[in-house]
């Protein structure tokens, strides 16, 4: 029951991944992204990780398309040219990613998945990992001011 | 019974998927695009370990925290400097960013 879920849910998540990469319109292939990270919170919830995934639908699903459809509309670009003459290093390269999830999918057989509560997300996000989380909004802060003074118009 | 070995082989693919788009795209958004299913593809990898096989820390759900917030902060920057790139050059191409060429 729940494989035949997983099946679906993979299934719809790499079709998606396979428009964005294979899509000739690029706003087509921007929705299609958005598309793939709102299954990908599907994901976290079968994984047990209700926080993992609400902050995945939040953030992957909804402000980084949106992000991302406001640059093509800024940026005016319709269409994304076709692929460049490099195939053979890129065709290695996936052969490799690919032959890594053989023989992670051979290595690991546990069967038992164990929730974790937002709460007990929350509590060791604030205690044991709390200099990385202050690092993190430190970073935000930075990503925020940066973008704004790279963005700015300069007046000549 | 789905296993630890089914999302790891879901990420491995879904990340061969995103190397193979920014390895062969041209347009530097498109480019983004594919960084971010890279980088999805390993927090799905992190989740699905911290999950089987961590119950009592979950150290790999935070770091999949951490890698969306970091995805957010590199995606936010790389528009702000595409913004910039066209507004110098007129285009989004990766044509255009040729000043280092050798």
């Amino acid at each position: 029951m729940s494989l035949v879920a997983f099946a679906i849910l993979a299934g719809l998540i790499l079709a998606g991944a396979l428009v964005v990469v294979f899509s000739s319109n690029i706003v087509r292939a921007a929705v299609a992204l958005a598309f793939t990270f709102f299954l990908i919170a599907g994901l976290y919830f079968m994984l047990g990780s209700p926080m993992l995934a609400v902050v995945q639908f939040a953030v992957n699903a909804a402000a980084i398309p949106i992000l991302t459809l406001f640059i093509i509309m800024m940026t005016r670009s319709r269409s994304v040219r076709p692929a460049s003459g490099i195939f053979v290093l890129v065709a290695l390269a996936v052969v490799i990613a690919f032959a890594g999830g053989l023989w992670a999918y051979l290595g690991a057989a546990e069967t038992q998945v164990f929730p974790v509560s937002p709460e007990g997300i929350g509590l060791r996000l604030l205690s044991v990992t709390l200099f990385p989380f202050e690092v993190a909004s430190v970073l935000l802060l930075l990503a925020m001011v940066g973008a704004i003074v790279l963005a700015r118009r300069v007046e000549e | 019974m789905i296993t630890l070995g089914h999302y790891l082989t879901l990420s491995a693919v879904l990340f061969a998927i995103g190397l193979f788009g920014v390895l062969t795209k041209r347009n530097v958004i498109a480019v983004l695009m594919s960084v971010e299913i890279l980088l999805n593809a390993a927090a799905i990898a992190f989740a699905a370990t911290a999950a089987y096989r961590d119950p009592l820390f979950f150290s790999g759900q935070l770091f999949a925290l951490f890698i969306i917030v970091v995805a957010a902060a590199e995606l936010s920057i790389g528009f702000a400097i595409l913004l910039t790139l066209y507004r110098h050059a007129g285009s989004v191409s990766t044509d255009v960013i040729e000043e280092m060429r050798g």
